[in-house]
C-alpha cells in the first residue's frame, strides 16, 4: 500500500485478529451495559474493556510496516502466488489449517459419529496431514490410538462416551 | 521460621498418604518423556495430564502434577545436551555448553552435571520456600481486598508486559483474558456475554480453555515440523561417567548458589519464568567466571548454571502461587486450575487455614527432586529412543488425549468445543507474538479480580480516596507503575538498538551485493 511516497506492507492476518478482538470486546461492553448500568455490574468490565480498546489503537499501527520500494518489489516477487515453488512457511500454514479443520470436525462430530469412529478418522487424517503415507502404519497406529483412548478414558471417567463400534 | 506444629501435621499427611507417593514416579516419567520430545513444553505436558488429576484426591493430584513439573524441568535438557535441540524453551541455555561437551564425547558427564544440578537446586528452591512460608503467611494475612486487587492487577501487568516483545500486545492479551474471565454471572448477580448459552452462566470452563490455549494451539503449530533425529543421538550411556558428572557438580557450589538464587527470584515474578532465568543465570556465570572464554566450548559451569536456575525456579513460582494465589506463568496456572478442580482456593486463606497441606506439598517436592536422580538416570538410557519419536505419531495421539481430557472435565461436548475455540485463539495469538499465559491467567483471575474490586468498592463506599488509607495498596500501585515504565523504557532502548543493528547489517549486505555486481575493471 502506498501513502504519498512511502510504501507500507500490511499484515492482514494480524489486522484481522486484533480487529476481531476489538469487535468482541466492544460487543461485550455493549452487552454488559444493556444488562444494567449499575456500578456493581460495570465496575471492572467497563474500564478493562475501554483499556483493551485503547490498546487496540496502540497495536493497530504495528500492522503497517514501512518498506522501501526496492524491498517491497523483492518481497512481492518472492511471494508470487503463481510461483512454482510454494514457500516452506506457506506449506506449513496449509498443514496447520488442515489440522485445525480436522480438530474442529472431531469435536463437532464426536457425538454424531461416535467417539470411536471420530477419533479413528481424526488420527488417520492428522497423520496424513503431518506427512505419513504408509497405509499399514496409518491403519495400525490409528486403530491403536482409538482403542487406547476409548478404553483408557472409559475406565477413568464416570460419564458415558457414545461409541458406534467399541 | 517454620510453624513446628503445622510441620508435624504435614509429616503426618505425608506418611498417612503413602498411596500419593505412588504418583511420583509416573509423574516424573511423564514429565521427562514429554519434555524430551522436541516441541512439547513443560506447560503443554502439564495441561495434557491435568484432567487425569480430576479423579484423584487433592494431595495425590498435587503430587502427580508437581512431579510432571519436576520431571519436565530436567527432561528438556536431555535432547539439549545430546542433540543441540532444547526439549523445552527452559533448556535453551543448556545447549550452549551441554552440546559442546557432547561433541567432545563428554555427554555422560554433561547429563550428570545437569541431573545433579536439577536435583540439588530443586531441593534448594523448596527449602527456601519452606523457610519463607511462615513469614509470608504473616504478611499476606494482613492483605485486604484492595491490596489483593492491586497485587492481581500487578501480576497481570507483569505477565502482559514481560511476556511479549511488545508491551501493548501483552497488555491487550491480559485485558482480553480478564474480560473472558468475567463472562457469565458475577457475584452481584448480573449476567453478561453468555449469548444465551446456559453453559456460559458459570463462566467459560477454565480447564478446557486452558488446555486449548496452552497445549492444543501449540500442537497445531507443530503440524509443519516433523523432527527426524538421526542416529547421532545413539551415543553410549555410561552410568559411571554420569555419576562422575554428578559428583563433579559439587565442585562448583558458587555456580549452584548463584543459579538457584536467580531461579528462585525470577521464578517468583509473574511473567518471566524459567525460559528467561536459565539464560540470565548462564550469562551471569559467564560474566563473573575467570575462564569465561571457554563458555560455549564445553564448560561444565555453563550446564550447571542453566539447569540450577530452571530447577530452583519451581520453588519460586510456587511461593507466589501458594501465598497470593497468583500464577507466575503457564505451569502454575495449571496448578491453580487443579486447586480449583478440588474446590481449594490458593492464596492467603489457604496458607492460613491449610498450612500443614502447604508444607506437605513442599516436602513432597523435595522427595520428588531426590527420586528424580534415580528416575532421571534410568530415563537417560531410554531417552535416545524417545527423542526419535516423530511428530506425525505424537501429534494426533496427544490431540486426542487433550480432547478427551476436556470431555472428562465437563462430561459434555461443551468441553471439546471450548478446547477447539481457544486452540484457534491461542494459535492466532502465538503467531502474532501475544503472550498466551497472560490470557490464561486472566481467565483464571477475572472473577477473583471482579469480586475483590467489588468488595473494595463496598468497603470504601465508592470513595476512590479510600486507597490513600491503604499504604500497602498505594505502594503496590506505585511499584506497578514504576516497573511498567521501566519495562517500556528498556524495551524501547532494546528495539532502537536492534533497529540500528539491523540497519547496519542491511548496509553491509547492500555494500557486499554492490561489490559483487560491479564488474571489475582492468
Amino acid at each position: 500500500m502506498r501513502i504519498g511516497r512511502q510504501t507500507y506492507a500490511i499484515d492482514y492476518g494480524h489486522l484481522a485478529l486484533i480487529t476481531l478482538i476489538a469487535a468482541a470486546v466492544f460487543w461485550y461492553l455493549l452487552d454488559a451495559r444493556s444488562v444494567s448500568l449499575s456500578v456493581n455490574n460495570l465496575l471492572l468490565v467497563q474500564p478493562v474493556a475501554i483499556f483493551a480498546l485503547a490498546m487496540y489503537l496502540f497495536v493497530l499501527p504495528q500492522c503497517f510496516r514501512k518498506v522501501d520500494a526496492r524491498e517491497a518489489a523483492r518481497t512481492a516477487s518472492e511471494q508470487d502466488p503463481l510461483s512454482r515453488n510454494i514457500p516452506a512457511e506457506r506449506s506449513d500454514m496449509l498443514r496447520m489449517a488442515a489440522l485445525s479443520v480436522s480438530l474442529g470436525l472431531l469435536v463437532l462430530l464426536l457425538d454424531t459419529l461416535g467417539f470411536d469412529i471420530a477419533i479413528f478418522l481424526f488420527t488417520l487424517a492428522a497423520m496424513v496431514i503431518c506427512g505419513e503415507r504408509h497405509p499399514v502404519r496409518l491403519l495400525l497406529f490409528s486403530c491403536a490410538v482409538t482403542l487406547v483412548a476409548i478404553y483408557g478414558f472409559r475406565a477413568m471417567i464416570p460419564y458415558p462416551m457414545p461409541t458406534t463400534l467399541l | 521460621m517454620i510453624d513446628i506444629s503445622a510441620f508435624h501435621e504435614a509429616l503426618g499427611i505425608l506418611f498417612s498418604s503413602i498411596s500419593a507417593w505412588g504418583w511420583i514416579v509416573p509423574g516424573l516419567i511423564i514429565g521427562l518423556v514429554f519434555a524430551a520430545i522436541p516441541g512439547i513444553s513443560i506447560t503443554m505436558a502439564m495441561a495434557i495430564v491435568l484432567p487425569m488429576s480430576l479423579y484423584m484426591d487433592f494431595f495425590p493430584a498435587m503430587v502427580f502434577l508437581t512431579s510432571v513439573y519436576t520431571g519436565a524441568g530436567f527432561g528438556g535438557s536431555v535432547p539439549a545436551i545430546l542433540m543441540n535441540i532444547p526439549g523445552t524453551p527452559s533448556s535453551f541455555a543448556t545447549t550452549f555448553d551441554g552440546y559442546a561437551m557432547s561433541q567432545k564425547g563428554e555427554h555422560n558427564e554433561a547429563l550428570g552435571y545437569a541431573l545433579f544440578a536439577s536435583t540439588l537446586c530443586g531441593i534448594f528452591g523448596y527449602v527456601l520456600l519452606l523457610l519463607v512460608l511462615e513469614p509470608l503467611a504473616d504478611i499476606v494475612l494482613r492483605i485486604g481486598p484492595v491490596e489483593m486487587f492491586a497485587v492481581a492487577i500487578w501480576g497481570m501487568m507483569l505477565l502482559g508486559s514481560l511476556g511479549s516483545t511488545y508491551i501493548s500486545r501483552g497488555l491487550l492479551a491480559a485485558a482480553l483474558g480478564i474480560l473472558l474471565g468475567t463472562v457469565g454471572m458475577n457475584t452481584a448477580g448480573f449476567t453478561r456475554g453468555t449469548l444465551g448459552v446456559p453453559e456460559l452462566l458459570d463462566g467459560i470452563a477454565p480447564i478446557p480453555a486452558m488446555i486449548g490455549l496452552l497445549a492444543a494451539s501449540q500442537l497445531l503449530s507443530l503440524a509443519g515440523r516433523d523432527y527426524i533425529i538421526e542416529a547421532e543421538g545413539a551415543r553410549e550411556v555410561s552410568l559411571r561417567r554420569i555419576l562422575k558428572g554428578c559428583w563433579g557438580t559439587l565442585k562448583y557450589p558458587g555456580v549452584l548458589l548463584r543459579g538457584s538464587i536467580i531461579g528462585v527470584v525470577i521464578g517468583a515474578v509473574p511473567g518471566v519464568g524459567s525460559s528467561i532465568s536459565n539464560l540470565i543465570s548462564y550469562a551471569e556465570t559467564k560474566r563473573t567466571a575467570k575462564d569465561s572464554a571457554t563458555f560455549g566450548k564445553g564448560n561444565p559451569k555453563g550446564v550447571i548454571a542453566a539447569e540450577s536456575a530452571v530447577a530452583s525456579g519451581e520453588g519460586g513460582s510456587m511461593a507466589t502461587m501458594l501465598a497470593l494465589g497468583i500464577p507466575g506463568g503457564g505451569a502454575t496456572a495449571i496448578l491453580i486450575a487443579a486447586f480449583m478442580m478440588h474446590n481449594v482456593v490458593p492464596g492467603p486463606s489457604f496458607i492460613d487455614t491449610q498450612k500443614p497441606m502447604a508444607y506437605a506439598i513442599i516436602l513432597n517436592n523435595m522427595v520428588q527432586a531426590v527420586v528424580l536422580l534415580v528416575v532421571g538416570i534410568g530415563f537417560i538410557y531410554a531417552a535416545t529412543n524417545v527423542m526419535k519419536v516423530r511428530t506425525r505419531y505424537v501429534l494426533p495421539a496427544i490431540l486426542v488425549v487433550a480432547t478427551l481430557g476436556t470431555y472428562a472435565v465437563t462430561g459434555e461436548a461443551a468441553g471439546p468445543i471450548t478446547l477447539f475455540v481457544f486452540a484457534m485463539l491461542g494459535f492466532a495469538l502465538n503467531r502474532y507474538e501475544y503472550p498466551v499465559p497472560a490470557v490464561v491467567v486472566g481467565i483464571l483471575l477475572g472473577r477473583m479480580l471482579e469480586t475483590e474490586f467489588l468488595r473494595s468498592y463496598q468497603l470504601s463506599a465508592g470513595n476512590p480516596l479510600y486507597v490513600l488509607e491503604r499504604p500497602g495498596a498505594m505502594a503496590i500501585f506505585a511499584v506497578m507503575f514504576i516497573s511498567l515504565a521501566m519495562t517500556a523504557w528498556g524495551k524501547r532502548k532494546q528495539n532502537k538498538a536492534e533497529a540500528a543493528e539491523a540497519a547496519l547489517l542491511r548496509l553491509r549486505h547492500d555494500a557486499d551485493a554492490h561489490a559483487h555486481t560491479t564488474p571489475s575493471k582492468g
